[in-house]
C-alpha cells in the first residue's frame, strides 16, 4: 500500500500532511466527507431509534446525574488510565467484560431453549443415546485397533443410524429420571470443565495441570449447586451460566494473570463497570429518581406481540431467531467448512476435475451474489411444495437462510484457510502424516480462528434476513414460542415487519423502534464478538 | 487417528489410510458440490413453475405487457416492475458510486493505517444492518426528513428507499474499489511523482485510471445488489407498479411483486401464484448475468499488472 510508506519514512516527496495545493487540499476534503456520509448518517439514525426506543427524556435528570456519576465517569476514566498505561491494557479490560457478557447472553440463549423447546427428558434420552453410540464406537476401536476401514464404517453408521435412535426411545419411556439440574450437571459442567481442562493442558503442555483444572472447575460447577435456590438462582441456572459464562472468565483471567506481560490490571474494569450498575441502581431506588419510560423494557423482551401497543413484546420472535440459527449454524457450518477444506486442500488444478472445481469456485462467488429473495423462493419451492415439510416452519426457515449464507461461509473458510502457511503442512508431511491427518491436527486449529470470525459475521448477517422468510410463509406474529423445530415459528426481523403495517403512532414510533434496537444489539454484539476472536488471534501469526 | 503402525509408513498409504483417505476425500467433495446442486434446485425450481407460467400467459405478454396486476385483472405485463426496478437502481447508484469512489480513494490514498483500522470495519457495519430495518428508518425517518425539506413526497416513495439502498451498497462499492486500487503497483504512483505530480493528480490521473476495471466490476456487483434488495422497497417504496416512475410517488419493483404476490391469499397453483416464479428467474438471470460480468472484468484486470 503506497500509504504505508510514505506514512512511516515521511516519503521521498514531502510530508504526507503538507498537500500543497488548494485543489488538492479541497479533494481530500471531498473524499474524508464521503467515506464519512454513509457512517454519520447511519449513526444519526440509529441514535433516533435508540431515542425512540428508550425515550431518555422522560427519565428524571437525577436520574441520569446518579449513573453518570456512578457508571459512566469511572469507567470511562478507568478505561482511559488503561490507555495510558499502554500495553494493552484496554485490551484486556474489554475483553474481561466481553468474555462474562457473551457468556452470559449465550446461556440465556441455551436455558430459553430449555425452557421453551427441549424438555429435560428430551435432553436426557438424547445424551443417553450420544454416549451409548460414541461408546459402541469407541469400544470397537480399542478392541480392533486393526479394523479395516469398512469395518469400522459399519459399526459406525449401524450404532449412529439404528442403536441411537432406539436408546432415545428407549430411555424416553423412563417413568422416573435422574434431577434436572444432575442432568445439566453431568451434560453441560462436566463437559465444560473437561473443555476447560483440554484448553489448559493444552496452553501449558501439561496433561496433569490440565485435568487438575478440569477437576477443579466440576467441584465448583458441583458446589454452586447449594446456592440457596430463593435467590433465584436455581441449580438448572447456575449449572449452565456457570458453564458458559463462569468457566471462560476463569479460564481468561488465569491466562492473563499466568502471562509475561503482567496486564492483571485490566482485570478490575468488569468490577468498577457492576458496581457502578449496582450503586447507580440502589442510589436512584434510594433518592427516588425515575428513569426512562422506554419502550425497550424487559416486558417487551418477555412478552407475545399484542394489539396495544403498550403490551406488545418480541419474545415469540425472539426465541424463533435463536431456534432458527441453531438449524442455520447446523445445516450450513460443516457443509461450509468441508467445501472450502476440499477447494483449498483437495481440489486438483488441471485434468477434467479441474476444470468442474474452476466451475465450482465461480459458481460459489455467483451464489453469494444471488437476491435474498430468490432464496426464499427456492425454499418454498422445495422444502414446502417438494418435501412437503410445513410452510412457515423453523426447519424450513434454517435451511433457507443456511443455504444462503453457505456461499458466504465457504468463501471466508478458504481465505482462513489459505492463510495458514505451507510450511506448517510440510512439517506435518515430513513427519510422515497423511493428508486428513495434517488437515485435523494442524490446518484446522490453526485456520479455526479466521473460519469462526466469517461465520459469525455471516450468522450476524443471517439473523436480519426478512425477505426469505416472508416467501417460505413465516407467521406475522406468533403468540407462543414454537414448541419444537418442526413449529411454525415468526423471527425478529419478520416481526418488525408485521409491525410495519400498524398505522398507529405508537408502534411506529414505540414499539418497531423497540424491535429494530432489539435486532441490531444482536446483530452488533455478534459482529463485536467476531472482531474480538480476529483481534485475539491476530497478534499470534 | 488412533491406529499407529510400528512399521514407519512413509508415504501414507496402507490400506486402511488410503480407504479413508479417499472417502475423507470425496465427502469433502461433495461438501464443495453441493454449491453447483443449490444453483441447479434454483433454476429447476423457479424453471418448473415459470415454465407453468408461460404455457398460460405468453412470453410476449408478460415480458411487453405494460400493466402488472395479477391478482385483479390477471394481467400479467412485467414492464412496469422493469422499470420501477431500474429506476430505483438508477437512483441508488447516483449516490452509492459517487461516494463509494470518493470513500475508496480516500481509504487507498490518504488515510493512514489507524484510521482506515477504524473506518473500514465501521462501513462493513452499514453493509451488515438488516435491510428491513433501513426500510424502517426510510419509512419513518427519512421519508418525513425529506418532506420537512419541502419535496412534495407520498408517504411511501421511491426517493428514500433508493437512498437508503445506495447507502446500504456503499461498503461494498467502496471495499471492492480499494482493494483494486491498493492493488496498483507503487511504481505508477512514483513514476507520478517523478514527472512532478501533486497528489490529487496521482490519484485522479493515475491510481483510479489503472484500477478502472477493478471499479467498474465493483459498479456490476453492487448494482446487482440493488436490483435484488427486497425489504426496503417493500417498507419504503410501495407497492404500485408504474411504467413512468417518478421519485416522489410509490412505485413497484420485481421483488416487492414476488413479495406482495406470496404474502396475499392465492392459491397454491394459481397463474398469479406461478408469477412469481417468473418474475424470480427474470430476476436470477439479470443478476447471475450481472455477477459473470463482474468477475470477468475483475479477472481481466488482474491479468494486467501480475
Amino acid at each position: 500500500m503506497a500509504t504505508e510508506q510514505e506514512g512511516a519514512t515521511g516519503g521521498w516527496f514531502g510530508e504526507t500532511g503538507q498537500i500543497s495545493r488548494l485543489p488538492g487540499k479541497a479533494f481530500a476534503a471531498v473524499c474524508l466527507s464521503a467515506t464519512l456520509f454513509g457512517i454519520v448518517m447511519v449513526a444519526g439514525l440509529l441514535v433516533y431509534v435508540t431515542k425512540d426506543a428508550i425515550r431518555p427524556l422522560t427519565a428524571n435528570p437525577g436520574w441520569f446525574l446518579v449513573f453518570f456519576l456512578t457508571l459512566v465517569a469511572p469507567s470511562v476514566a478507568a478505561l482511559g488510565y488503561y490507555r495510558r498505561r499502554g500495553d494493552g491494557e484496554a485490551t484486556v479490560a474489554l475483553t474481561a467484560l466481553g468474555i462474562p457478557f457473551f457468556g452470559l447472553l449465550l446461556g440465556s440463549g441455551v436455558l430459553l431453549l430449555f425452557i421453551d423447546v427441549l424438555s429435560v427428558v428430551e435432553w436426557f434420552a438424547f445424551v443417553v443415546a450420544a454416549v451409548v453410540a460414541g461408546g459402541v464406537i469407541a469400544g470397537h476401536r480399542r478392541l480392533r485397533a486393526g479394523a479395516s476401514f469398512a469395518e469400522e464404517f459399519v459399526v459406525a453408521a449401524a450404532s449412529l443410524v439404528a442403536l441411537a435412535p432406539l436408546t432415545f426411545e428407549f430411555v424416553s419411556t423412563f417413568p422416573t429420571i435422574p434431577e434436572a439440574w444432575l442432568i445439566y450437571l453431568f451434560t453441560f459442567g462436566l463437559g465444560g470443565a473437561v473443555v476447560g481442562g483440554l484448553v489448559v493442558a493444552r496452553r501449558r503442555n501439561d496433561r496433569r495441570t490440565g485435568a487438575i483444572t478440569a477437576g477443579a472447575l466440576f467441584a465448583v460447577a458441583t458446589a454452586g449447586v447449594f446456592i440457596d435456590p430463593s435467590t433465584g438462582i436455581t441449580p438448572q441456572i447456575w449449572v449452565i451460566l456457570f458453564t458458559f459464562a463462569g468457566m471462560p472468565t476463569v479460564l481468561y483471567v488465569e491466562s492473563v494473570v499466568r502471562s509475561r506481560q503482567r496486564r492483571p490490571l485490566g482485570l478490575l474494569f468488569p468490577f468498577i463497570v457492576v458496581a457502578g450498575m449496582l450503586l447507580g441502581a440502589a442510589l436512584v431506588d434510594l433518592l427516588g429518581f425515575a428513569g426512562p419510560e422506554a419502550w425497550l423494557d424487559f416486558q417487551f423482551l418477555t412478552s407475545a406481540n399484542s394489539r396495544f401497543p403498550e403490551e406488545a413484546g418480541i419474545y415469540p420472535a425472539l426465541i424463533g431467531s435463536v431456534m432458527m440459527m441453531v438449524v442455520v449454524a447446523v445445516s450450513s457450518f460443516p457443509i461450509g467448512v468441508g467445501a472450502a477444506l476440499y477447494l483449498e486442500e483437495y481440489a486438483p488444478n488441471d485434468g477434467p476435475l479441474g476444470v468442474l472445481v474452476r466451475f465450482i469456485e465461480i459458481n460459489i462467488s455467483n451464489l453469494a451474489g444471488v437476491p435474498s429473495v430468490v432464496y426464499g423462493l427456492l425454499g418454498l419451492a422445495l422444502f414446502v411444495n417438494w418435501l412437503n415439510f410445513g410452510s412457515g416452519i423453523v426447519v424450513v426457515g434454517g435451511m433457507t437462510i443456511g443455504l444462503l449464507i453457505l456461499p458466504i461461509i465457504i468463501i471466508s473458510a478458504q481465505e482462513a484457510i489459505r492463510a495458514v502457511p505451507s510450511s506448517l503442512r510440510q512439517a506435518s508431511y515430513g513427519m510422515g502424516a497423511t493428508r486428513w491427518q495434517t488437515i485435523r491436527r494442524v490446518v484446522l486449529p490453526e485456520a479455526l480462528p479466521g473460519i469462526l470470525t466469517g461465520s459469525i459475521l455471516a450468522f450476524g448477517r443471517a439473523i436480519g434476513e426478512t425477505a426469505p422468510l416472508l416467501m417460505i410463509g413465516a407467521a406475522a406474529s406468533v403468540f407462543q414460542p414454537p414448541d419444537g423445530f418442526f413449529d411454525i415459528f415468526s423471527a425478529m426481523p419478520r416481526q418488525i415487519y408485521a409491525w410495519v403495517g400498524q398505522p398507529a403512532y405508537e408502534f411506529q414510533y414505540g414499539v418497531m423502534a423497540a424491535g429494530v434496537v432489539t435486532l441490531i444489539t444482536v446483530m452488533i454484539s455478534m459482529n463485536a464478538a467476531a472482531i474480538l476472536i480476529r483481534n485475539k488471534y491476530q497478534r499470534r501469526s | 487417528m488412533s491406529q499407529e503402525t510400528n512399521t514407519p509408513d512413509f508415504v501414507g498409504q496402507s490400506g486402511i489410510r488410503s480407504a479413508r483417505e479417499q472417502s475423507i476425500k470425496w465427502l469433502l467433495f461433495g461438501c464443495a458440490a453441493l454449491s453447483v446442486a443449490v444453483t441447479a434446485a434454483i433454476v429447476a425450481t423457479l424453471l418448473f413453475d415459470a415454465i407453468d407460467f408461460f404455457l398460460e400467459v405468453s412470453p410476449v405478454g408478460f415480458f411487453l405487457g405494460t400493466e402488472w396486476s395479477p391478482t385483479i385483472k390477471e394481467e400479467f405485463g412485467v414492464l412496469p416492475l422493469v422499470a420501477g426496478t431500474l429506476f430505483v437502481t438508477a437512483l441508488s447508484a447516483l449516490i452509492a458510486i459517487p461516494v463509494g469512489v470518493a470513500s475508496a480513494t480516500y481509504l487507498s490514498e490518504y488515510a493512514s493505517p489507524q484510521t482506515r483500522s477504524i473506518i473500514k470495519p465501521a462501513l462493513e457495519i452499514l453493509a451488515g444492518i438488516p435491510t428491513v430495518v433501513y426500510g424502517y428508518f426510510a419509512l419513518v425517518y427519512l421519508t418525513p426528513a425529506l418532506e420537512w425539506l419541502g419535496l412534495p413526497l407520498s408517504t411511501f416513495n421511491a426517493l428514500s428507499a433508493s437512498i437508503m439502498i445506495g447507502i446500504m451498497i456503499i461498503p461494498m462499492v467502496s471495499s471492492l474499489s480499494e482493494d483494486a486500487m491498493s492493488a496498483v503497483p507503487d511504481s505508477l504512483r512514483q513514476a507520478g511523482y517523478g514527472i512532478g505530480a501533486t497528489k490529487l493528480e496521482v490519484s485522479t490521473g493515475i491510481v483510479i485510471p489503472a484500477a478502472a476495471s477493478g471499479i467498474f466490476s465493483s459498479f456490476i456487483l453492487a448494482l446487482s445488489r440493488a436490483i435484488g434488495e427486497t425489504m426496503i422497497v417493500v417498507v419504503a417504496a410501495g407497492m404500485r407498479p408504474r411504467l413512468v416512475p417518478s421519485p416522489f410517488e410509490s412505485l413497484e419493483v420485481m421483488t416487492a411483486a414476488m413479495v406482495q404476490l406470496v404474502t396475499t391469499d392465492i392459491a397454491g397453483g394459481s397463474t398469479a401464484y406461478r408469477a412469481m416464479f417468473a418474475i424470480g428467474i427474470t430476476l436470477f438471470t439479470i443478476t447471475f448475468a450481472m455477477n459473470l460480468a463482474s468477475s470477468f472484468v475483475a479477472s481481466r484486470y488482474r491479468e494486467e499488472y501480475q
